[in-house]
């Protein structure tokens, strides 16, 4: 009796004193103003048919998708750059017309974001918008390539570059 | 399907300030980079003037790899000469050409110096 009462005081106390001796583990952080380029789509070209591309979902492509998160407000612009030409292609047979545009698809913030299409300033095939609030903006890019003198687009594999820029101001 | 993945590109600080280094008429800045494009392993970093031209700097690699969810922390090094003219230091993805028929998306982030 005596034995059982002191092997459970004996356990108590080295549960106790494993508890006691329990330490605390930070995580630490830093949060600093940053721009991030999310590729949330980098998109498909359709070929709805023979000297046509097009990232329309309605020629069964798909449009690119690029998110912009920024943690400050008025700190950046964001340009993002339909292509004007494709990075890698077969031999082309004619010259390639290239027409392309940016809009927004979505804002997390409508009441801070809601005119960033109606403010933004074309240049070419680039959009650049102001970013003047924080938060998460979908920008939905569309390309089509289209082949001259109605030649077919080789077989072979074609790829075009969207670019998308955030520039610190 | 891409839009559950994440694939992101960041860099930090947003405003980087230049300070003299251990080397007489050299200046200094430290740069951070997050990877989170799983279709990219490399960036290339450029320094810039205002109107995006080239300014000379060192750094260890002009394209540096950065594997997927990695950070990199890198150093640049301007000529005191050319401090007055570096605006901007940007980075870059680099994509590589891949047999599929698609558009791909080069994602640039640039950070503007900040001196006092």
């Amino acid at each position: 009796m005596f034995k059982q009462i002191t092997l459970g005081l004996l356990l108590g106390t080295t549960f106790i004193a494993a508890a006691v001796s329990a330490e605390t583990v930070p995580i630490n952080g830093v949060v600093q103003s940053r721009c991030i380029i999310q590729t949330d789509n980098a998109g498909t070209y359709g070929n709805p048919n023979a000297y046509t591309l097009s990232t329309g979902v309605t020629d069964g492509g798909e449009p690119a998708i690029v998110r912009f998160d920024v943690s400050l407000a008025d700190a950046y612009y964001a340009i993002i750059t339909a292509p004007a030409d494709f990075s890698s292609s077969p031999t082309l047979p004619d010259v390639v017309t290239f027409t392309g545009d940016t809009t927004v698809s979505s804002v997390s913030d409508a009441t801070g974001m809601g005119t960033y299409e109606a403010s933004k300033v074309e240049l070419g095939m680039a959009d650049k918008y102001d970013l003047t609030a924080t938060g998460s903006t979908w920008f939905e890019t569309t390309s089509t390539a289209t082949m001259g003198g109605n030649k077919s687009f080789p077989g072979g594999s074609y790829t075009a570059l969207i670019v998308a820029e955030c520039i610190a101001q | 399907m891409l839009a559950n993945v994440a694939s992101a590109h960041e860099m930090t600080p947003t405003y980087p300030k230049l300070t003299p280094s251990a080397y007489d008429g050299i200046y200094k800045t430290t740069m951070k980079m997050f990877n989170k494009r799983v279709d990219i392993q490399y960036y290339e970093v450029g320094v810039f003037d205002k109107d995006f031209n080239t300014v000379p700097f060192v750094t260890s690699y002009s394209v540096l790899k950065i594997d997927y969810l990695s950070h990199v922390t890198f150093d640049i090094y301007i000529r005191e000469n050319d401090v007055a003219k570096a605006v901007y230091v940007c980075s870059k993805s680099k994509i590589r050409i891949e047999d599929i028929r698609r558009t791909a998306i080069s994602s640039r982030i640039c950070s503007k110096f900040k001196n006092d």
